[in-house]
């Protein structure tokens, strides 16, 4: 009786089992599939209409002809800036946070709970922010500089928390390691924990760089729409996002072109991300692999001694 | 106490570092001054994003012609448009509506016209409809197609979002309240609307005709319905007798620049109509 309980419970375990493996299986398949889905319709949709004249020459018609020229680079030009600006100090405010004996402290506290509020704030309310600070307040106007600053604003949450976690994530026992060996503690950050953690600050990098990219309701008011060759940091420019926005909704007959410039989009995010990314992959495995090496032969050594 | 202090303290810095950038002092008004008879200088446009790229096309060929000449054109709504000419911060404002009651200490150059058009799938086989039915349709009274005469087709209502010109000029015409609506859908632009009315059997929306009438001629699934017997065509929103219609205007203050004037005289010429039939507007006869 009680044997066949057990024989029952066992089966019936390995079928629940299977079936959460099909579901957790289906659901990334699915986000898989979505993603291709994207992608692919994009590409079919616009990837026709680009030819080397789309990507050098300036728009003409509204954009409904022409090309995007002046707008990859105003595009670049507002990411430049706004990585400039939020990079450092989304590091620095990360090394802070993530400093293990203070975390508790009322400034960290605070500081952690107004970056997630920040982090939740609707993109739009930053462009009505930086259109307020840096177009009117600070005299900036409609231009590249501002609409570079409001993205900084932007993106200074998600990258200060993301590389926060990335700090975090290291093991503890090097922290103590290094002070056990008398290695001070800013040689330990930049010569341990910051290539170790390099890796895990590309994504950091990465995930402001898509944001950046990806970003129109806090551009419309800062950095604008003049589709213009901007000459100066002081010129308005329109970025490809803002770009497929208007050609989308403004624009009767934009459509394909709007797909076409989204496909420049898509095309430049994976470029700029992968480049980033993959340098600060190298980066980690190149100056924390004796690290590495060493924590698993340790490891290996140990299980060799138990056994 | 320190430490929430510190932690605060790059923001400071970088708030203090940036009150030093300020753009090289631009000397707009000095050209303004000069710019009656040589025109030189910089305009600002700002407002509705339905003029905005009509007037890009018109200030890009303003631009060819007077090289002294640069204007940077903004968008943010009709309403922004008014504000920033109020405020000076912007030297013409565009608008897609004509002024209100309390904003005739401005003046409104009209460009072209707009008229704004019911549609439906072209599935759809209602030929016209009532002012009244209109209004049922949109506050929930009548929410299927056979009381209409059609197919027994649940109707969708396809709404603007609060703010919208043509919302305006939509509500406006059949008065109804916008508080009384029953949206099933609330789209932003009439790309949008389009979309919606094409991707669904019983949907109603309203847009632009000259967007509808472009989009249906792309092969979009829309049909337009004419209003008090009159059909959606450009040709009658021309002859002004397209009831549900609105005007595109350029707004200055009562003291313009001449270089500013210039170009609203520019954007109202003969010169540009090719221009504004291309954006789907009828050009305002003078």
């Amino acid at each position: 009786m009680a044997e066949r309980r057990s024989n029952f419970g066992r089966s019936n375990s390995r079928r629940v089992d299977r079936v959460a493996g099909v579901i957790v299986s289906v659901a990334a398949l699915s986000i898989v599939a979505l993603l291709g889905w994207v992608v692919v319709a994009t590409l079919r949709a616009g990837l026709g209409e680009i030819d080397l004249p789309f990507l050098t020459t300036a728009p003409t018609r509204a954009g409904r002809g022409g090309g995007i020229g002046p707008l990859i680079v105003s595009t670049l030009l507002v990411l430049a800036i706004a990585m400039l600006a939020a990079t450092p100090i989304a590091l620095l405010a990360a090394i802070r946070l993530a400093e293990r004996s203070r975390q508790d402290r009322p400034g960290a506290v605070v500081a952690r709970s107004g970056l997630i509020v920040l982090a939740a704030v609707p993109s739009i309310v930053f462009g009505l922010f930086g259109n307020a600070l840096f177009c009117q307040a600070l005299g900036m106007g409609y231009s590249i500089l501002a609409g570079g600053l409001t993205l900084g604003c932007m993106i200074l949450p998600f990258m200060t928390v993301t590389a926060e976690r990335a700090l975090r994530d290291l093991p503890d026992d090097w922290r103590l390691g290094a002070a056990a060996l008398g290695i001070g503690r800013l040689s330990y950050l930049w010569r341990i924990e910051l290539p170790a953690a390099a890796p895990a600050l590309g994504s950091a990098l990465a995930l402001g760089i898509g944001r950046s990219l990806a970003e129109t309701a806090a551009l419309l008011f800062t950095s604008g729409y003049v589709m213009r060759v901007p000459t100066s940091l002081f010129d308005s420019g329109r970025t490809l996002s803002v770009h497929v926005y208007d050609l989308a909704m403004n624009v009767p007959g934009g459509a394909s072109r709007a797909s076409a410039t989204a496909c420049v989009l898509i095309g430049l995010m994976v470029l700029i991300d992968g480049t980033v990314v993959a340098s600060l992959a190298r980066i980690g495995a190149g100056r924390s692999a004796p690290i590495r090496r060493d924590a698993s032969r340790d490891r290996a050594s140990r299980i060799g001694d138990r056994s | 106490m320190t430490s929430p202090l510190r932690s605060f303290l790059p923001l400071a810095l970088m708030l203090a570092a940036l009150a030093g950038c300020r753009p090289p002092a631009e000397s707009a008004g000095e050209a303004e001054r000069s710019a009656a008879n040589r025109l030189e200088g910089r305009l600002l446009l700002s407002g509705s994003s339905t003029v905005a790229p009509l007037v890009s096309e018109i200030a890009a060929r303003f631009e060819a012609m007077h090289p002294g000449v640069r204007i940077d054109i903004q968008t943010g709504g009709s309403g922004k448009g008014i504000a920033d000419v109020r405020a000076a911060q912007a030297d013409i404002g565009m608008t897609s509506r004509p002024l209100k009651e309390d904003e005739q200490d401005l003046v409104a150059h009209r460009l072209a016209t707009d008229g704004v058009a019911l549609i439906v799938q072209a599935s759809n086989p209602i030929p016209e409809l009532t002012r009244q039915q209109v209004i049922d349709i949109y506050t929930g009274a009548i929410d299927d197609w056979s009381r209409l005469g059609g197919a027994a087709l649940p109707i969708q209502v396809v709404h603007k979002a609060e703010g919208r010109a043509t919302l305006e000029v939509f509500l406006a015409h059949f008065e109804i309240d916008n508080t009384a609506i029953r949206p099933d859908v609330i789209v932003g632009e009439n790309a949008q609307a389009i979309l919606a009315v094409a991707g669904s059997p019983g949907a109603i929306g309203y847009v632009s005709i000259g967007s509808a009438e472009t989009e249906a001629r792309l092969g979009a699934a829309i049909r337009l319905l004419p209003l008090d017997g009159i059909p959606a065509t450009s040709d009658e929103v021309a002859a002004e007798r397209f009831p549900m219609s609105r005007s595109l205007n350029l707004v200055v203050t009562s003291e313009p620049s001449p270089l500013a004037l210039a170009f609203i005289d520019y954007a109202r010429s003969e010169a540009v109509h090719d221009l504004v039939r291309e954006a789907y507007f009828v050009p305002s006869t003078r």
